[in-house]
């Protein structure tokens, strides 16, 4: 249910313009952005790095995005009430949503690999390509988990579509997404720490550099996506019952 | 004159207060005041980080952007919206200026822009250390005043497009993210090749950064006077296009009857 439902709404999300626009046409500014910086700071060893890094920062927008957009959507669609009568824990039908957005980021990804090699040939010599292949799906899936915990928050707030504009530049910060973690003030280095997105950042970066080894990594970033995924899955089913008592589901 | 500044400006806040709608007091400081802050945050540490550029390049220079979001947004949100609410058409019926009408929207964006530029500068200078002296303040004011009234007349433009194509919200995050680019703020203008270079100059934000950085050094006005103006006449271009733009595309939505179709 989880697999046919990631497809389906992957694949109506790669039916829209806008989104597929905005995954491609977004990170790959963003690429160049950090390639000329990357440049200009005397660091042009460090492309991969770049573009790998714009890549994950598309993916997390597009999660980020994605899942606060998540019930919205449903509502505007009018098909918030049909799902959520569904004979099936609210989580698993809101999950494969989330799942989508995370896959969809996956275009963004492959937008600043190609950019990058086709326009400022940067050699995509990946220094373990088997860990690469396995941590960038390993890192999707765990973003996926990760908007299900976002999502079910969201749900709550009217206005969650500008909380999310909120998000990027912070999540992004704390992450080392393109700026490593020991360059930033001490204090952010426990909220970095409980974030997957920084584990997936780590260990898609060590895939790419050699910089360490990419399994712990992967792994805790993993680790701290289930437990998002449970947290998740308990406010989606609190959420939702507390949205049908006050009759408020479908209020935007 | 008198019903002409009504028009415009009485006209621009009601306007704002209906189409701007989805925030609220909190959403206002998160998405406006503390989103900007933190990209600041970003660059300024990723230009420490790689070496690029002191912090004050990257505070003075996104102090300025920070006005682009509200603004860019602000003034596609000024037509777009009121076709998205239905309301297009009672706009266009009105027997008053449409020109006036819409240019006057832009003003409370520019005056929110303003805000946010103000507020995102005074937190990153708190925050990172960044010491202005006391006599550019006037001139940094009066500094990114212009950048958010040309960020808003670029912004009307766009909302323009949006009467002849859809997905103009497309076109405002495409652009929003191209300013990032090529406006200098970021990457040092040496740094970039020539064609970005020369697009970035004919876009707003770009001279006003260059007029601020100038007076956040201690140039004193007379230096930072010449990009002012060019900041300046960036704004009075985008106006007229905007305006011109409003105009053909309104008599071509009317000729094709495709005014309210989204």
């Amino acid at each position: 249910m989880i697999a046919v439902g990631a497809l389906l709404h992957a694949k109506q999300l790669s039916r829209s313009p806008f989104e597929i626009a905005t995954a491609l046409i977004v990170p790959v500014v963003q690429a160049t952005l950090a390639v000329y910086l990357f440049r200009a700071g005397g660091e042009p060893g460090r492309l991969l790095e770049a573009a790998v890094g714009a890549g994950l920062m598309g993916i997390w927008s597009s999660v980020l995005f994605g899942s606060g957009g998540a019930i919205q959507n449903q509502r505007w669609q009018g098909t918030l009430e049909m799902i959520m009568l569904a004979p099936r824990p609210p989580a698993l039908v809101v999950l494969p949503i989330t799942l989508a957005t995370a896959l969809t980021g996956t275009y963004a990804m492959l937008a600043t690999l190609a950019w990058g090699r086709l326009l400022y040939g940067i050699p995509l010599t990946f220094a373990d390509p088997l860990a690469f292949a396995v941590a960038v799906p390993g890192c999707i899936i765990s973003l996926g988990m990760f908007g299900l915990l976002l999502a079910s928050t969201f749900v709550l707030l009217r206005n969650a579509n500008a909380l999310t504009n909120t998000m990027e530049y912070p999540i992004w910060l704390v992450s080392g997404m393109l700026i490593p973690i020991t360059a930033l003030p001490g204090w952010t280095g426990p909220i970095g720490a409980v974030l997957p997105t920084t584990w997936g950042a780590r260990a898609v970066r060590e895939a790419a550099t050699g910089s360490g080894p990419v399994w712990p990594s992967l792994g805790i970033c993993l680790a701290i996506s289930v437990a998002c995924l449970a947290l998740g899955a308990l406010m989606m089913t609190h959420v939702e019952r507390r949205a049908r008592a006050a009759a408020t589901l479908a209020l935007a | 004159m008198t019903a002409l500044l009504r028009l415009i400006g009485t006209g621009g806040v009601i306007a704002y207060r209906a189409l701007f709608n989805w925030t609220t007091p909190a959403m206002f400081v998160g998405t406006l005041l503390v989103g900007p802050l933190f990209q600041l945050l970003f660059f300024a540490y990723l230009g420490r980080q790689l070496g690029v550029a002191d912090d004050g390049f990257y505070i003075t220079g996104n102090a300025v952007l920070a006005a682009s979001l509200a603004c860019v947004f602000g003034g596609t949100m000024a037509v777009s919206n009121e076709r998205r609410f239905g309301t297009l058409g009672h706009v266009l019926l009105s027997p008053r200026s449409r020109t006036a009408v819409f240019l006057g929207r832009v003003l409370p964006y520019a005056g929110n822009g303003l805000l946010i530029a103000v507020t995102t500068l005074t937190a990153a200078s708190l925050l990172l250390g960044l010491r202005v002296p006391v006599d550019a303040l006037p001139g940094l004011l009066l500094t990114l005043a212009v950048a958010a009234l040309a960020c808003g007349f670029f912004g009307l433009t766009l909302g323009a497009i949006g009467l002849r194509f859809r997905d103009v919200w497309l076109v405002s995050n495409v652009s929003v993210a191209l300013l990032l680019l090529l406006t200098g703020v970021n990457v040092p203008a040496a740094g970039l090749p020539a064609w970005m270079r020369v697009t970035g100059e004919l876009l707003p934000i770009t001279h006003a950064a260059e007029a601020a950085r100038r007076l956040v050094a201690g140039e004193g006005f007379r230096a930072a006077a010449p990009q002012l103006a060019a900041e300046l006449a960036i704004a009075v271009a985008y106006a007229i296009l905007a305006a011109v733009l409003l105009k053909v595309f309104e008599a071509e939505s009317r000729r094709r009857a495709s005014l309210e179709t989204l």
